[in-house]
């Protein structure tokens, strides 16, 4: 009887959760068209699964309903028919997991640009190199202009993320956007998206790669194709500028501090103050 | 049952004589006894103790993970606590309560004196035991810390030069070694020493299912022992075998490793439908319907389930027909499994049944790992898996199947044979009010989780910052955590004190139709005096059968009764 209030009470808790889940979706915010199609897949597949894991637990409850009646024993001629029908059930699922997996698989559909920007390889995509390394995401673009932590990409045009690694495996996620991709030392892992509107991505770093992986975030900014042309120009002079500063300062041989301004350095620099942080921080 | 003397004399001088082994044996005896009972009670002793360890750990990990940005635990001190938490739940708790079962009710369901190699078993129960030693004995040096599965490079020595990475290595290796040797032993066994009769088509579920599982494990634990290995070279000697770019490849660890932790969930798995089976098959006093189709799925899922591995792999740089391949053998798995959970429901469901403790936790077990099983399916589709792995829903999967297979069902399977392994009757009281606070306790700490994860939250960080919309899922989840582990600490302080305070248990007290059940409880040293002559697939039931038959000529021949059993 404990059992069956139990086993009750769970099916009310599923239910609860059926609701709430209701309330959100896996990417509400999605960002490029091969997410959307992921969420439409993983609502069918949350409906299928509520749906298997009520049945099969009426069924254990409706099997471990005490009863005082004898059942008559031997003739199994019917359970033998509703067998079929449960493989029969099971094979059709089947099929159409099959079916709908294979088409809603993003990471082989390359999307097309729309939009055109320079620095475009010859198949129409911006193709950025991106290398993890602890705790930090480095983003090179193709015109010699490199960030941390935060990728710029124009909307409209398909990006083709190169991911690589300096040390351990760290994983590449962006939810809204991507969705997961490792990047693995010496070996490449290529992502393609095309985000349409401008808006901001964020995620967190999803393989433990260390001390300071709870730090570790990308965050995507979908800016306007000329945007983005004057980011690059200005991130490209800003490098120059700390380039010609430290040069200036004859830093290669005295590995004195740079202290300019520039984006770039700001940034490196920040990513100093992060290490350190997180370095006290375990002591 | 409580009418039984403390004393008893054997009931059953033709079947059965001597004295019973166990309870009043010292630890010298029980350390150089190559006996198969005395080393399976070793083993589960140890797997409930980890049991313990395993929850309080996770308890842990939740308390820190409670609120967001929260200072409980340092990050180095929930890397150690989640890689320790890791091994011992899989390792130490999970696998040797298969194999321990195996291993004590296996030669007894075969009619056997003992194992064929009990040597190699014995040696297996110390490597194992070792193989815990070190792991706990870390925690007065350096702990592991590189994650529940210490992924190279990060388990180099570049990245982790401390030494808890060698003991996962040493300890792993030494307890994978440990139950390759008694999956060995246990092999053999089934093979040379059935008893006369005993062909493989009347054999017991049960070890069919240990035979499956003995042959997974002589596949896979090498493969495994080799990644050890190659990493312990790596780290000691200098190879570069999964060093990053430097001729090494970083995801053959992956292909290794994955291919054991999924063939220890297939493990798992099929060991406990098939304790869940024969404890069915007892309680409704019928046979499993569809008995072969039910033996034939536990094959299919070990083989499927280990082809399975790169599901484990999506996000990382594979050809994509390694994904297409390793999704539709875990999709396929949906085919095994579901025609298991359907036959093992519809012989409850068509008849009888006497609801007892083992029955309680076994329907736990099934209902819960139904969640699991199927919440895995989602993430094994590529597209879904490439938003879901790593997040805190697959690890609600996870843990639901295996909180379902191994503590449920584990449960279930020894609140069953408990009466054989301790001659004492489990307290039906107290393992009905654990089980429903377990129940309760483990649907709090994981349903939230679910939510958790689709709102993206990643494993293995030890904090979260505010605002992201999983805060009270965690919350929740930690509330449930404590509830679970209240119910652990009942559940295993249950089979503590029936140990000394349980009724003493009759030789057959559930009516089984296997013959573990001929033999006294505890069984003598040598099992059984007469070795049993095996004519269908219920030997057990045969000769109650036959010795009433003996009882009611005898009472026929001579006017005054005379009592069996």
């Amino acid at each position: 009887m404990s059992l069956f209030i139990a086993l009750a009470g769970f099916l009310t808790g599923m239910g609860a959760f059926a609701g709430s889940a209701m309330a959100f979706s896996l990417n509400p915010d999605a960002g490029s068209p091969g997410i959307e199609k992921v969420n439409t897949f993983h609502w069918i597949i949350f409906i299928v699964i509520v749906i298997a894991i009520v049945v099969i637990n009426l069924a254990i409850l409706r099997a471990a309903r005490p009863r005082t009646r004898h059942v008559k024993t031997g003739d199994s001629s019917s359970t033998g028919s509703q067998l079929k029908v449960g493989i029969g059930l099971g094979v059709v699922a089947l099929a159409i997991f099959v079916t709908a997996t294979v088409f809603s698989d993003q990471s082989r559909v390359v999307p097309v640009s729309t939009e055109t920007v320079a620095g475009m390889s010859e198949s129409k995509q911006l193709e950025i190199t991106t290398t993890g390394s602890q705790w930090l995401w480095r983003f090179e673009y193709p015109n010699g202009a490199f960030t941390y932590h935060r990728l710029v990409v124009p909307a409209g045009v398909t990006v083709a993320l190169e991911l690589m690694s300096s040390d351990v495996i760290h994983g590449w996620n962006v939810p809204s956007l991507t969705g997961k991709a490792d990047a693995v030392p010496g070996q490449s892992n290529w992502v393609y998206f095309r985000a349409d509107e401008e808006g901001v991505h964020s995620g967190r770093a999803s393989i433990l790669s260390g001390q300071g992986y709870d730090t570790m975030e990308a965050m995507v900014e979908v800016v306007s194709p000329a945007d983005y042309e004057s980011f690059i120009q200005q991130q490209k002079r800003d490098i120059q500028e700390a380039q010609d500063t430290v040069e200036k300062q004859g830093a290669p041989d005295a590995g004195a501090p740079v202290t300019d301004n520039s984006p770039a350095a700001v940034e490196a620099n920040k990513q100093d103050e992060l290490e350190a942080t997180a370095k006290k921080e375990d002591q | 049952m409580s009418s039984y003397p403390t004393t008893m004399p054997p009931t059953r001088p033709e079947v059965s004589s001597g004295v019973s082994t166990g309870a009043e044996a010292g630890w010298r005896q029980i350390a150089a006894s190559p006996d198969h009972k005395v080393i399976s009670l070793v083993l589960l002793t140890t797997a409930f103790g980890s049991l313990f360890l395993a929850a309080l750990e996770l308890l842990l990990l939740r308390v820190q993970l409670a609120v967001p940005e929260n200072v409980f635990l340092s990050a180095v001190t929930f890397d150690r606590l989640l890689s320790v938490y890791g091994e011992t739940a899989i390792f130490l708790f999970a696998l040797p309560l298969c194999i321990g079962l195996f291993y004590y009710v296996v030669p007894l369901m075969v009619g056997a004196r003992g194992t064929a190699l009990p040597r190699v078993g014995q040696t297996g129960l110390w490597l194992f035991l070792f193989g815990g030693i070190v792991l706990y004995a870390s925690f007065l040096f350096t702990p592991p810390e590189a994650g529940i599965n210490p992924l190279p490079p990060l388990s180099e020595l570049t990245f982790t030069p401390n030494n808890g990475v060698d003991v996962w290595i040493a300890s792993t290796g030494m307890i994978v070694l440990g139950l390759l040797l008694l999956s060995i032993d246990l092999l053999t066994t089934i093979y040379n020493l059935r008893a006369p009769g005993m062909a493989w088509r009347r054999a017991p579920i049960f070890v069919w299912a240990a035979a499956i599982v003995t042959w997974l494990m002589l596949f896979v634990a090498p493969v495994f022992l080799a990644a050890l290995t190659m990493l312990m070279i790596d780290r000691k000697l200098g190879g570069t075998f999964f060093a990053g770019g430097a001729g090494g490849a970083p995801l053959l660890w992956q292909h290794m490793s994955y291919i054991f932790f999924t063939a220890s969930y297939m493990i798992i798995a099929s060991s406990i439908l098939a304790a869940i089976s024969e404890i069915i098959q007892t309680f409704t006093r019928r046979q499993v319907l569809n008995r072969k189709v039910v033996i034939a799925s536990m094959a299919a899922i070990a083989v499927l389930g280990t082809l399975a591995w790169t599901q484990n792999m999506i996000t990382a740089p594979l050809p994509s027909g390694w994904k297409y391949f390793a999704m539709l053998m875990s999709i396929s798995l949906i085919v095994p499994f579901g025609l298991i959970f359907y036959n093992l429901i519809a012989t409850i469901s068509a008849s009888d049944f006497h609801m007892r403790a083992p029955l309680r936790y076994a329907m736990g077990a099934l209902s819960l790992a139904s969640i699991g099983l199927a919440a895995e399916v989602a993430q094994s589709t590529i597209a879904v898996g490439t938003q879901l792995q790593h997040t805190y829903d697959a690890w609600a999967a996870t843990h639901f199947a295996l909180i379902g297979f191994a503590l449920f069902g584990g449960l279930a399977a020894v609140s069953y044979w408990y009466p054989k392994m301790t001659g004492r009757m489990l307290n039906e009281d107290r393992a009905k009010i654990s089980f429903g606070v377990m129940l309760a306790g483990t649907l709090i700490a994981l349903l939230p989780l679910f939510g958790a994860g689709v709102e993206g939250q990643v494993t293995d960080s030890y904090r979260y910052v505010s605002g992201q919309g999983y805060d009270l899922f965690n919350l929740t989840s930690t509330i449930g955590t404590l509830i679970l582990f209240v119910g652990v600490v009942m559940a295993v302080g249950n089979l503590i004190k029936s140990r000394t305070e349980g009724a003493v248990a009759p030789p057959d007290p559930w009516r089984g139709d296997s013959l573990e059940w001929l033999a006294l409880s505890p069984p003598v040293g040598h099992n059984f005096d007469v070795l049993p002559d095996v004519r269908g697939t219920q030997p057990m039931r045969d000769i109650r059968d036959a010795l009433a038959r003996l009882d009611a000529e005898a009472g026929a021949k001579a006017d005054e009764p005379q009592s069996v059993a």
